[in-house]
Parts: structure tokens; C-alpha cells; sequence
């Protein structure tokens, strides 16, 4: 009973930060219908910035409310600047061509980010050694929130961790809010008129390229906060990262009905405990083939996800 | 060269405030505007009529920013705005209902209504345009709460006209109104624009109903193969024989 | 789906593609001496295949200063054959793919006398048909997968194999930590991990043990908890984990977080200081076993310590000391042959018997592998600290 509920603990955890990747990715979808591979990798990104400052601060000064904030401001930050850099110079040139060009840039990206990485690169200034990029071998993420125990059932038989709540409730809390901004702001109307025909959108006077720059910062800066939270809950960084998690949360946001924002939360969560009973009561190897096996059952019974609506094409 | 024009009537003196002149504009290698003059006035309804594939909508797009003229110019009160994009025009004065009315399904009345706005930030003059068009349209009114695509194709048009009039446009571009619509509704729209006209919103109107829209308007074109042949006033060209066997059916 | 899976699959080909034109054949990374290293036809040319960057850097960086300082004090001592002896380093960046084209050009175009390397098995395996066709010996300082040696009469080892690992754990987990109990979590994507696994169960069974789990993860894994928490219903009192050190410092972390409280043990996968950057305070207590250790009194180790310290500013790990013994291996072997031609090196390296390497002393077996003692070592401090030498 006590592994049980172990379980279902570990599941949740793990499908929170495949929700809080699934969030960006469905937003951006939902207004670009673009899969936006490189999302994972931009969750990357954010985790090594955030590394970085954790890194500039030092080790005495984490742990306090200023630090974890500054460190999530400042990776936020750094992966809206990327994403914005990534829609204005590789997606918006494509906006008008097959979506297919889009996707295939968007994989590129991906590759180039993670495998870029990968690659040592230092500079020297005057004297001091400056890392441009970190190269292939993970790193330990520092803890930039200090490990409290939330809950001990047992002598340890179950355990909640702090950071497991916390994260928990941002998931809960983000998609409740971006809910809120989806449908009840004039920003939200906004992306879904673009979403639905950005040409009679800027008939509106809506500025459409740049609702979808801001989209994809804010997708963007999801992601990094949602980085943030993985590398603190799996105490490692390294550049493969972005690839894995961002399929997982693809897969999730797909399960959920792509583009619907509460959909991409059920579905990561669904995938999360999933993956954690296949892998508590059988055996590792089969995680993966049972996580694809469900979004391929759940594509069977609804192709537009559980969550999803039926959309007709629009011409 | 060209043929001159063939003008019909005489029109009113009235300040310009569109002034389209030799607009081309091309889809790839085929031309769809070889050189469109047109100009509408203050306070003015006009109609351009035509054939399909004549360039009505063509010239409507080039007007509104959604295609880029590959030739000549377009001035809104005397400022260029050759090649300008759609979303510029709107804070200048412009509103266009695009073909297939445009509407979002997936957006409530209200919200549609609204995104019309999208620019004004007179929260009590938005709800008063709104209270306006459901005044025009009462049945909008009823469905307010209702996702757009659940209307009727009469509704949808109604919506359509009320949201670019949310942006108190001075230039109103509209595209075929009438199309696919039962003749009691039409009829309803067009009394709707006459009202709309006579509160001092120049319309620029597209329609295949050449009837109706020659009742309509001060002033037509008669739009050939991406060409202006003729132009005159409603009840001039609905006089005219060429234009009576051509677009009239008679 | 499954027409996304190609567009993935087409472009990680176009990908890998790319790469290798981008980044073409790594510059050979040679020793510093070489430079005054007189000309091509005076000098004996070792080639070496190492990670010197990607995933397991680490390793082949120790390797590559090990060799170093072998060559260099066999030139010293006046080379072999009146010849000074030169390295040629090629960079692999952990892929069996490069590692292959490294080992063919090493052989057909820089006409090495002899390969060293690789420490990762996966490496050694692509390598090793290579050299076998061409009729180099090839000599894996720290591969301990049985396969390597397996692939042919020219390819050697100067470590003990991967049984042997499973084997002295078992032992010394039953005899001095007198457990009963034991679970094993595994990586299934390593070689070395699953024989190692394999051969711990067997011996650990044998001698009236139990193994009351077994768990599996794939390298590259972040999360293990579903398997900590699996493992720990069963209440084991150790937890073999005979894995990579940049998987064994996040699985100790969490393991540590779940409350799970049976002690750790491992194989050489688990040495390189980033063992203790990645899981920190949660690997304390944790037992493994190793070629050798720094701590070893032996004044072979001892001596060779202090050259390595005084060369590199820094302890050398096992794999440097392995990176040693092969290419002293190699040399002495050199110096036996008749000449140097690969058929009459094969016969020299497998003539070597009772060599006091660093990392013990080594004989070859009619497998060409190394028998030879292993250490026991223990987590303590943030170090691994010498507790026992285990015979065969």
C-alpha cells in the first residue's frame, strides 16, 4: 500500500513538469498550428541559464526566496529573448509556406540546440575561463530550493518533498492562468482570432506578428520555468534533456487534444503515473512502448485527444 | 492605347478620400488587376460590379493590405498607403468584411464583436457600437453568448458588417453581402447600409448582384478581366443595355 | 505518427550527415614531447583511440595522460629499438561510429604499430574487428566487457573482465558485509552493466544469498524513482548498481530522497569525481569494486603516483593507471619481439606473464585477458578510500 501510494506520488511528480512542457507546447499549436519540436530544447536552454546564474551567485547565497526568484527571472527571460529569435528568423519566413517546411525547421532547431550543446566551448577573459558551452556530460543542477521533507508517512515508507508541492501547484496554477488569459483577455482573443485565420485578424487592425512573437516568448518562458522545475526535481542538467522530456510532453499535450490547455495538464499527468506503474510493477523497458501504446489507444477511440474538439479545416 | 472609359452620368463633386490608381496585382505569373483606377468619395456608396474572376475581390484585398499591388497606387485622404499591411489601415479609418464573411466560429458573438475593436480602448464607446448593432440587428442581440459558427448564414453576414463597423471605420469594404442569403435578409442588410451610409460611412461594395447594388450606390464600376470598362452612376448603368444583358440577366 | 517517426528518423541522418562534414577528422591530438620527436622513420608510431570528448571525456582523458606518461619514460630510458616511440591521439566523442573510423585511419594511413583504447566496451567492440582484419594487435586498457577479446587473436586487455567485477562483489558483499539480501538495479542498454549484473546474481546466489529484486533503467534515464520505490518494498540490505557514474549520482540522490536505506555498491563504471558533484553526500557509504587504488601502500603505486602528480597536477584515477599498464604492456612487449611486424607483436603480447603493472600484476590468459586482482574500495568523505584486495 505504502509503495502504492509511493507511486502514485512519483507519477504525479513526474507528470507535472510533462504538463508544465505540454502547456507551451499546446499554446503554441493552438494559435501557430505549428509543433513546435524545438520546445524541449529551449526548456534546455532555460535550465542551463538558470545553472549559470545559480553558478554566478554561488553557493552560499541559494536557497533564499530572492535567489530562486532572480534565477527563474533570469532564465525566463533568456528563453523569451530565444523563442522570440526562433519565430522572427526561422518561423516567420515560413508563416505562408506548407506546414510541413515549419516542422521540419522546428526538428532542426531542436537537433541544433541539443547537439550544440553538446560542444565545449570556453573563452578566456582576461584570465578567467568563460564556459559559452557547457559540452555533453551532465551536470549537478544545484538546489536551488533547499530540500524540506513535506510529508513523511512512516519512517520514510512514503515521502512528499517540498519542491514536489510547489511544483505541483505552479502546474495548477499556470494552466489555470493561462486559461484566465486564453479566454477571458483581450491578448487571448487575440490569439485565437490569429489561430483561426491570421489574415482576417489583421483586418481587424490585430498585429499579428506580433501576437505570435509574444506567444511564442511566453511559451517559451513556460518552458523555462517548467526546465527549472526538472532540473531541480531530477538534480541533473545535460543537453539531451530537451529531446526526451519534450517528446514526453508532446505526447501528453496529443493525449490531452492539442492546443486545449486543461487537456495537455490531464494528459501529462495520465502519462506520468502511466509511465510510473509500467515501470513500479513491470519492468523499464516497456515505459516507453506503453506510453506511445496509450497515446496510440487514446488516438483510436478520439483522434482529436480526450479533451479535444473537432475542428473543421478551414480553407 | 486603352479604350476611354465609358462614363455614364455625371457624378456628385465630393472630397476624395479613397483614390485607387492603375493598381496591378498579380497571383505568381497571372495578373488579376492590370491597372484598376477607382475612387471613392466622402459620404459616398460605391459598387463595383462584375463578372466572376473580374478582380472585384482582388481590388477589394489590394484596397484592405491583404495582397500587395505590384503596380500603381492607393491614397486613403490623400496619404499613400501603397503595400501598407492590413493591421495599419484599420487606425486609419478602414474596415473591410472580407469574402466568406470572415467571422470566427470558435469566438462568441460578443467576442467577435469585440475583436473588432480590438484597437479602441473607450470601453463605454465599445459597449455603445455594440448596443448600436443590436439595434441594427436585434437577432444578434439573442445570441450574443452563442459561438459564431452556430449562426445562420444571414446572421453571420449581419455579424460580419457589425464587427467592422466596431472599429467606426470611415471606408467600409465589403464583399458580397448578399451572397448565398435569402432575398428577405438581403434586402434587411442593404436597408441596414443605406442607414449606415446615411450617418457618413463611406462603403465600397463588391457584389455579384448587380441589381441590388446599383440601387444602392452613388457611383459604379464595371469591373473586365482585371479592367475598369465602364463606370457611372446606379441609375445611369442600370439603364444601360450592356450592363442590363451582362449582369442583369435581361 | 508513424510518417513524423521517418521525418525524425530522415533527419537525424541528414543531421549526422551534416556533423561529419562540419566537423571534420579531429586533429590529432599529440603528446607534448613528440614535437622534438625526431623524424617519421626514426620514431615508432602508437596509435590511441579515446573519449576525449562527449559523455564519458573523463575517462579518456586519463587514459590519454597515462599512455603519455608511459611513452614518455620509455623514451627516456632510450626508447625501443633505438627508435623513440611516438603517440597518435584520435578523438572518438564517446561513439562507436568514430571510434571505427578512428582505429581505420590510425592503422591504414598513420601505419601505427599497435592500438590502445578504448575504455568504454561499446567502443572497443567497433574498434577490435578493425584491427583484427588488419592485423594490428590492439590492446583495451579498461573495456572489461568479455566480448572485446573475444573478437579475434590480435586483441588484447590489461584489466580484468566483467565477470570478475560481478564476482568480487558477491564475494566480498556476502563474506565481510555478511548480507542476505541484496536487489540489483541495472542499466539495460549497457553491456557492462547486465554482465556485471549477471555475474553478481550467479556468485551472490551461489554463495547462499538472495536477490530479492532485480530493476532495470536505460542510460540516459533522469527519473529512477518508480524503481527505487519498487525495490524499496523489498527491504534489501544492499543495492547493487553496476553502472555509469553520471546514472549512479542521480540514482543515489533519489534513492536517498525516497528513504531507501540499503548501501550501494557498483563496479569501475562509478569512478571519476563527477560520481561525487552528481550525487553528493547520498553515495557516502557506498562500496565498489576497482582496478586499483591511489591509496594502495605498494611502492608501484606509490611511485607511480607521484610521476603522474608531478606530470598532471592531479591523483590519477584507475583508468589513467590502466592507460599505464597497457602501453607498458605494448612496449615491453616491443622490445621482445623480433620486429615489429603485427603477427610477431601479437605473439610478444601474448607472451606477457607476471608484469607488475600499476593496476596489479598481469598475466594473459589464453583469452587474451588480463588475470589479476581487484580492490574493493569505499565512498568516505567525498573520496573512495582502499579497503580490500580480492584474488581470483
Amino acid at each position: 500500500m505504502y509503495g502504492f501510494l509511493q507511486h502514485v506520488i512519483n507519477g504525479l511528480a513526474a507528470g507535472t513538469i510533462y504538463a508544465l512542457v505540454a502547456l507551451g507546447y499546446t499554446m503554441v499549436y493552438g494559435v501557430l498550428k505549428l509543433i513546435n519540436f524545438a520546445h524541449g530544447d529551449v526548456m534546455m536552454v532555460g535550465v542551463y541559464v538558470g545553472y549559470a546564474v545559480a553558478f554566478l551567485l554561488g553557493r552560499d547565497s541559494l536557497g533564499s526566496t530572492g535567489s530562486v526568484l532572480l534565477i527563474f527571472a533570469a532564465s525566463m527571460a533568456a528563453c523569451a529573448l530565444l523563442g522570440f529569435l526562433i519565430e522572427r528568423f526561422a518561423y516567420r519566413p515560413l508563416r505562408e509556406k506548407p506546414r510541413l517546411t515549419a516542422l521540419i525547421t522546428a526538428i532542426g532547431i531542436s537537433f541544433a540546440l541539443s547537439y550544440g550543446f553538446q560542444l565545449d566551448a570556453q573563452v578566456n577573459v582576461r584570465g578567467t575561463q568563460v564556459t559559452l558551452l557547457p559540452g555533453a556530460a551532465a551536470r549537478a543542477f544545484p538546489e536551488i530550493i533547499t530540500p524540506v521533507e513535506w510529508l513523511n508517512i512512516g519512517d520514510g515508507e512514503v515521502v512528499i518533498w517540498n519542491r514536489q508541492v510547489i511544483s505541483f501547484l505552479i502546474a495548477i496554477g499556470l494552466m489555470v492562468g493561462l486559461q484566465y488569459l486564453v479566454f477571458r483577455t483581450r491578448f487571448g482573443r487575440a490569439m485565437r482570432a490569429v489561430s483561426f485565420d491570421h489574415r482576417v485578424a489583421a483586418l481587424l487592425g490585430i498585429p499579428v506578428d506580433r501576437v505570435i512573437a509574444m506567444t511564442f516568448m511566453l511559451g517559451s518562458s513556460l518552458a523555462a520555468a517548467a526546465g527549472l522545475l526538472y532540473a531541480i526535481k531530477d538534480t541533473s542538467v545535460q543537453p539531451l534533456m530537451g529531446l526526451y522530456v519534450g517528446l514526453k510532453a508532446f505526447v501528453a499535450a496529443v493525449i490531452g487534444g492539442i492546443g486545449h490547455v486543461p487537456g495537455a495538464l490531464v494528459g501529462a499527468l495520465a502519462l506520468g503515473l502511466c509511465e510510473e506503474f509500467v515501470v513500479g510493477y513491470t519492468n523499464s523497458s516497456w515505459r516507453d512502448a506503453v506510453a506511445f501504446g496509450f497515446l496510440i489507444v487514446v488516438l483510436l477511440l478520439r483522434p482529436e485527444g480526450l479533451f479535444g474538439r473537432v475542428q473543421a479545416e478551414k480553407v | 492605347m486603352l479604350e476611354p472609359v465609358k462614363t455614364l452620368g455625371t457624378r456628385a463633386e465630393r472630397k476624395r478620400l479613397l483614390d485607387v490608381q492603375g493598381v496591378k496585382v498579380a497571383y505568381g505569373a497571372i495578373a488579376a488587376l492590370k491597372g484598376v483606377s477607382l475612387s471613392v468619395g466622402e459620404g459616398e456608396v460605391v459598387a463595383l460590379i462584375g463578372a466572376n474572376g473580374a478582380g472585384k475581390t482582388s481590388t477589394l484585398r489590394a484596397v484592405s493590405g491583404m495582397l500587395k499591388p505590384v503596380g500603381g497606387s492607393i491614397t486613403l485622404r490623400g496619404q499613400d498607403i501603397t503595400g501598407h499591411k492590413a493591421h495599419t489601415l484599420v487606425p486609419k479609418g478602414m474596415a473591410h468584411a472580407p469574402e466568406g464573411r470572415g467571422i470566427f466560429p470558435n469566438l462568441t458573438v460578443e467576442e467577435n464583436l469585440k475583436l473588432g475593436a480590438f484597437l479602441r480602448h473607450d470601453t463605454d464607446g465599445i459597449e455603445a457600437d455594440a448596443e448600436k448593432s443590436f439595434t441594427f440587428f436585434p437577432v444578434l442581440k439573442e445570441r450574443r453568448k452563442q459561438m459564431a459558427g452556430t449562426l445562420s448564414g444571414g446572421e453571420q453576414q449581419m455579424l460580419a458588417i457589425s464587427r467592422a463597423l466596431m472599429s467606426r471605420p470611415q471606408l467600409l469594404l465589403l464583399d458580397e453581402p448578399s451572397l448565398g442569403l435569402a432575398p428577405q435578409v438581403t434586402q434587411t442588410i442593404f436597408r441596414i447600409l443605406r442607414e449606415v451610409n446615411a450617418q457618413g460611412v463611406s462603403i465600397l461594395l463588391v457584389e455579384q448582384n448587380a441589381h441590388l447594388a446599383l440601387g444602392l450606390c452613388h457611383w459604379a464600376y464595371v469591373l473586365e478581366t482585371g479592367e475598369v470598362v465602364m463606370n457611372g452612376t446606379g441609375a445611369e448603368l442600370l439603364q444601360s443595355d450592356d450592363i442590363r444583358k451582362a449582369y442583369l440577366g435581361e | 505518427m508513424r510518417s513524423l517517426g521517418a521525418v525524425v528518423a530522415v533527419l537525424s541522418l541528414a543531421f549526422w550527415g551534416c556533423e561529419k562534414k562540419a566537423a571534420p577528422a579531429p586533429a590529432p591530438t599529440k603528446a607534448p614531447e613528440v614535437a622534438a620527436a625526431p623524424a617519421e622513420s626514426d620514431t615508432i608510431l602508437i596509435g590511441e583511440v579515446g573519449s576525449l570528448t562527449g559523455s564519458e571525456a573523463a575517462f579518456g582523458i586519463s587514459t590519454k595522460n597515462g599512455i603519455a606518461l608511459a611513452v614518455e619514460e620509455a623514451n627516456a630510458a632510450g626508447g625501443v629499438k633505438g627508435k623513440k616511440l611516438e603517440v597518435r591521439v584520435y578523438d572518438d566523442q564517446s561513439k562507436p561510429e568514430e571510434a571505427a573510423n578512428a582505429t581505420t585511419r590510425l592503422i591504414t594511413q598513420d601505419k601505427v604499430k599497435v592500438v590502445l583504447g578504448e575504455v568504454a566496451s561499446s567502443n572497443s567492440l567497433a574498434m577490435a574487428p578493425i584491427a583484427q582484419e588488419k592485423k594490428v594487435p590492439m590492446i583495451t586498457p579498461s573495456s572489461t566487457n568479455p566480448k572485446v577479446t573475444e573478437v579475434g587473436d590480435y586483441i588484447f586487455r590489461v584489466c580484468f573482465i566483467d565477470p570478475f567485477q560481478g564476482f568480487v562483489m558477491a564475494k566480498y558483499a556476502r563474506d565481510e558485509l555478511k548480507f542476505g539480501k541484496v536487489a540489483i538495479l541495472k542499466d539495460v542498454k549497457s553491456a557492462y552493466s547486465v554482465g556485471l549484473a549477471e555475474v553478481f546474481e550467479r556468485k551472490f546466489t551461489e554463495m547462499g544469498g538472495k536477490i530479492v529484486a532485480t530493476e532495470s533503467y536505460s542510460k540516459g534515464d533522469s527519473d529512477f524513482r518508480a524503481q527505487l520505490t519498487a525495490l524499496k518494498k523489498q527491504k534489501a540490505e544492499g543495492i547493487y548498481v553496476p553502472g555509469y557514474y553520471n546514472d549512479v549520482g542521480i540514482i543515489a540522490r533519489q534513492a536517498k530522497e525516497l528513504g531507501v536505506k540499503a548501501v550501494m555498491m557498483g563496479g569501475d563504471g562509478w569512478d571519476s569525481d563527477k560520481l561525487f558533484e552528481l550525487g553528493g553526500a547520498a553515495v557516502e557509504g557506498a562500496f565498489v569494486s576497482n582496478h586499483y587504488s591511489a591509496e594502495d601502500p605498494s611502492p608501484v603505486v606509490q611511485n607511480f603516483i607521484t610521476k603522474y602528480k608531478a606530470k598532471f597536477g592531479s591523483v590519477p584515477d584507475s583508468l589513467a593507471a590502466l592507460g599505464y599498464d597497457s602501453a607498458q604492456v605494448a612496449i615491453e612487449a616491443m622490445k621482445r619481439a623480433p620486429d615489429l611486424s603485427g603477427p610477431a607483436l601479437r605473439d610478444a603480447i601474448a607472451q606477457t606473464k607476471d608484469f607488475q603493472g600499476v593496476a596489479g600484476k598481469i598475466s594473459l590468459d589464453d583469452k587474451r585477458n588480463a588475470v589479476k586482482p581487484a580492490v574493493v574500495l569505499k565512498v568516505k568523505d567525498g573520496k573512495f578510500a582502499y579497503v580490500a584486495t580480492v584474488n581470483p
